[in-house]
């Protein structure tokens, strides 16, 4: 069964890359353009791993990540926060919130597929 | 604190993270060109991120020419290189490199004890200049990336 992966950021450009970078893998991508739609999308999907941009307008990322801890059905869903601030204050704020790993742009490919597959089994797709 | 916030100090950061954020997200060199006269774009795409804090505003503006950001754009996407992009797609990729620059830069200066928030981007499209306020410090930073010319134009008042 296909890896279950849910992107939110508000950048169609991040979840235009987050789709490619996973694009040669078994990997099913849903997007999100903000928190509030990302819990949505989360409850339905059940996705194996969210991608969470911090910065989102309607609702930003951590407090989509503080939800979605409050909510014993969605809790579990490990989350790779996706961040443009590499500041220690910044990376020590996203590291209480009890996110699995974080990523700060730029970011290669390589380095979130490296992040994703210490979380989620990734299976590359047999060649065509 | 590791750093001073101080002009000179923000632009040599500033020319490291541009030359970053080209060469990871578009395999693309980018090359600062000291004392370079400002080029003249005609119609151009700027991606605009402010910052605010105790200590610290300003903001930081990257512009390239309307061609050059659609090629940007197309990288960036995965696409051919010669891909005529929508203004939407071209204007949410300049805006996120802008959004990537900027927060480098905020969290630069809150590791050097002047935290700020920044603001989500904006993308001006034409041909127009940029004035900066009164006791505002205004930087341009000229680079090379091929035969493009990226500016970065940081404006920035410490408190």
């Amino acid at each position: 069964m296909a890896t279950k992966i849910l992107s939110v950021d508000d950048s169609r450009t991040i979840r235009m890359i987050v789709g490619r970078t996973f694009k040669p893998y078994d990997c099913q991508i849903c997007e999100a353009g903000n928190g509030e739609e990302g819990l949505a999308a989360a409850a339905r999907e059940k996705p194996d791993l969210i991608i969470l941009d911090v910065t989102m307008p309607v609702m930003d990322g951590v407090t989509m990540l503080g939800k979605l801890k409050e909510d014993p059905a969605l809790k579990t869903i490990p989350v790779i926060m996706l961040t443009a601030e590499s500041g220690r204050e910044n990376v020590l704020q996203i590291a209480k919130l009890g996110v699995r790993d974080y990523l700060v742009k730029p970011f290669k490919e390589e380095q979130l597929i490296e992040k994703a597959s210490r979380i989620v089994t990734l299976q590359k797709k047999p060649a065509a | 604190m590791s750093q001073t916030v101080q002009l000179p100090n923000v632009c040599d950061f500033m020319t490291r993270h541009l030359v970053d954020v080209f060469d990871t997200m578009l395999a693309m060199p980018a090359v600062l060109v000291p004392q370079a006269a400002l080029p003249r774009f005609g119609e151009r795409v700027t991606g605009s991120v402010g910052f605010a804090g105790d200590n610290v505003t300003g903001a930081v503006y990257l512009h390239l020419s309307a061609e050059f950001a659609n090629r940007v754009a197309a990288v960036m996407l995965g696409l051919p290189p010669e891909e005529i992009l929508g203004e939407h797609d071209v204007n949410d990729v300049v805006g996120e490199a802008t959004n990537m620059l900027t927060g480098g830069l905020k969290s630069w200066l809150c590791d050097a004890g002047s935290s700020c928030a920044v603001s989500t981007p904006a993308i001006i499209r034409g041909a127009f200049a940029v004035e900066a306020m009164p006791d505002v410090a205004r930087e341009f930073l000229v680079f090379e990336s091929g035969t493009e010319r990226v500016i970065v134009e940081i404006h920035i008042k410490l408190n």
